[in-house]
């Protein structure tokens, strides 16, 4: 009886198979759709309520789903006053809330198996849940007390001093966290060059009133985006309207980042010497940064084929004819809301640490000058196309990107569009990208045996 | 419960007796409710050696948690009454009648991070039955 029923069931298989040039997520060809499933297939759905709260989301039909509210709220708003207390804050989202005691927020995110995250940048700050679709409710739920009716209580804040110094002690272990860290803090005055992690003398001295002040400040209506994977737009569009219109206005306005350009040099006695010298680039979001990142490709931006040679980094292979020791360089490309930092990365050995550095710098200045062929800019392209629409594959990285368009452009930008501005990228853009790396005033952060790196003004 | 959960640290410092006997007495003998209170607590005799009633309570785990919450100015004033209280007992002496602790002025300093420490204890105890 079972044989029967397989065979019955053969020609149904078969028959799906050979549908194998039909996309399954369009709908087929002349079949015309009643108006009441406009929105059946994927689309990204974003509202922008009248506080300036924005919404999007996008219903993928997966049996997970994610929610996720971003803040700009990244370090880069932190005051001397309160230096340290995005790094408080992170680690903070898990106490007491007015609706939740945190052993419920734990208890109950468990329940369900789901999770409840943060992370944050210089610019923006990222609260995640995500859960099987039908837990929603209960995730929520925790994620709306999290970020809005959070209680701060003394003794729970003061419980975190601990939680900080482990943090902070991880980062040190890290000597690129270490260098790109320096390197912020020499490049900028002011905002941008606030650090991720708590600075020692903070460290103990974040208070309840520091949190709760910052979050005052910082986590208003029109500085947040609510965006879910996996949600109904009309439900997070309810929560948003109930929930996230606590606090209307714009908060206090971050200072304008300004460019200084400096150096550090941390001396240790590690026999590798990491060192990154970069110039200020632009802003995120502006056609000139797009060429930048063109150029971070075009450069070198990490190895593509592992234990592979890096044949099409630049780079490398101008590195590669000044010394004959290990080394590792990339391209830094870094860009922020209103400014940018572009340059070089590298790891080499202490005794040629000199002519790595300005081996790599030379290499910038040869693209600078006209060194590049067409095939090399469409290789760079594709390559950025290539990275950019694979992080998008991941639920992770999509939320990620969902997020942040949604707080700085308050809109959906699709894939397509970026390739095309990708596309528009000229060789002239890209050699005036590196002729900027080039003529302007450069930062340098160094780690390791620095006995053999030049200064910043000696490259 | 909700309502606990909501009004917590920041609700105003009572008499959790006052609330109570508020709540279920008549109006009609409150006063004689308050003359009851106000001769126990003189009979109680605390407040001559300066303390208040939440100086007296035993310290079992829940209340050593309250007092680990307590802000740096009321733990204190706390420790001060009670070395002054040791003190006196010490001499075999009371403080001068104008310096008794008065039955208004004893205000239940702990009772709110106390409460919040059992409410704590019993959510916990309720979620490891399930």
């Amino acid at each position: 009886m079972k044989g029967i029923r397989g065979i019955s069931q053969l020609s149904r298989r078969f028959h799906v198979a050979a549908r194998t040039g039909q996309s399954l997520v369009q709908p087929l060809a002349g079949l015309k759709l009643s108006p009441g499933v406009a929105h059946s297939y994927q689309d990204v759905h974003v509202t922008k309520l009248p506080s300036g709260l924005v919404i999007a989301s996008l219903e993928n039909y997966s049996p997970a789903s994610k929610i996720g509210v971003a803040v700009k709220a990244g370090c880069r708003y932190e005051t001397p006053e309160n230096s340290g207390v995005t790094h408080v804050l992170r680690l903070a989202s898990n106490l007491t809330t007015k609706g939740a005691s945190a052993f419920k927020i734990c208890r109950g995110v468990e329940a369900v198996g789901g999770s409840l995250s943060v992370t944050s940048s210089r610019e923006n700050m990222m609260y995640t849940v995500d859960c099987l679709r039908d837990d929603i409710d209960t995730v929520m739920e925790y994620l709306i007390n999290v970020t809005t009716a959070p209680e701060f209580r003394p003794w729970e804040v003061s419980d975190l001093t601990p939680r900080v110094k482990m943090d902070k002690a991880e980062a040190a272990h890290s000597t690129q966290m270490a260098v790109i860290e320096a390197l912020h803090e020499a490049a900028y005055k002011n905002a941008l060059s606030n650090s991720l992690y708590c600075p020692d003398h903070m460290v103990g001295h974040i208070k309840s009133e520091h949190l709760h002040q910052f979050v005052q400040n910082n986590f208003t209506s029109a500085r947040m985006a609510l965006v879910g994977l996996g949600v109904d737009h009309a439900v997070l569009k309810q929560v948003g309207e109930q929930f996230l219109n606590i606090r209307s206005g714009a908060g206090t306005t971050g200072a304008t980042a300004q460019y200084r350009g400096g150096e550090t040099r941390l001396a240790s006695l590690a026999s590798l010497v990491h060192s990154a010298v970069v110039s200020q680039s632009a802003a995120a979001g502006t056609g000139e940064a797009v060429a930048f990142s063109v150029l971070q490709h075009l450069l070198g931006a990490g190895p593509h084929v592992k234990r592979g040679s890096n044949a099409t980094s630049k780079l490398i292979q101008g590195v590669a004819k000044a010394t004959a020791d290990p080394f590792d360089v990339n391209a830094f490309n870094a860009s922020y809301s209103d400014s940018g930092l572009f340059g070089v990365y590298t790891i080499s050995q202490f005794a040629d640490a000199g002519d790595v550095i300005k081996a790599a710098v030379a290499e910038v200045k040869n693209v600078a000058d006209g060194g590049v062929t067409a095939a090399d800019l469409t290789r760079a392209k594709a390559q950025l196309k290539g990275q950019y629409l694979m992080s998008l594959e991941t639920s992770e990285g999509f939320l990620e990107a969902l997020c942040t368009q949604s707080l700085t452009e308050g809109s959906y930008v699709p894939p397509e569009e970026i390739i095309k501005n990708i596309d528009n990228v000229s060789l002239t853009d890209v050699s005036n990208a590196a002729s900027k790396f080039v003529s302007g005033k450069k930062t340098m952060a160094s780690s390791g045996n620095l006995v053999n790196t030049p200064f910043v003004d000696e490259i | 419960m909700t309502s606990d959960l909501i009004s917590l640290t920041r609700h105003a410092l009572r008499s959790s007796l006052e609330l109570k006997m508020a709540s279920r007495a008549p109006v009609a003998t409150g006063r004689l409710m308050l003359g009851i209170r106000k001769w126990y607590y003189g009979m109680c005799g605390f407040n001559k050696l300066g303390l208040m009633r939440d100086d007296t309570i035993e310290e079992d785990s829940d209340v050593k948690q309250a007092l680990s919450r307590l802000p740096e100015n009321e733990l204190n004033n706390r420790v001060f009454r009670i070395k002054r209280a040791l003190d006196l007992n010490m001499k075999q002496q009371i403080l001068p009648k104008d310096q008794w602790m008065k039955f208004e002025e004893d205000i239940s300093y702990l009772s709110p991070y106390l409460n919040e420490v059992i409410r704590e204890r019993k959510e916990i105890e309720e979620w490891t039955k399930k």
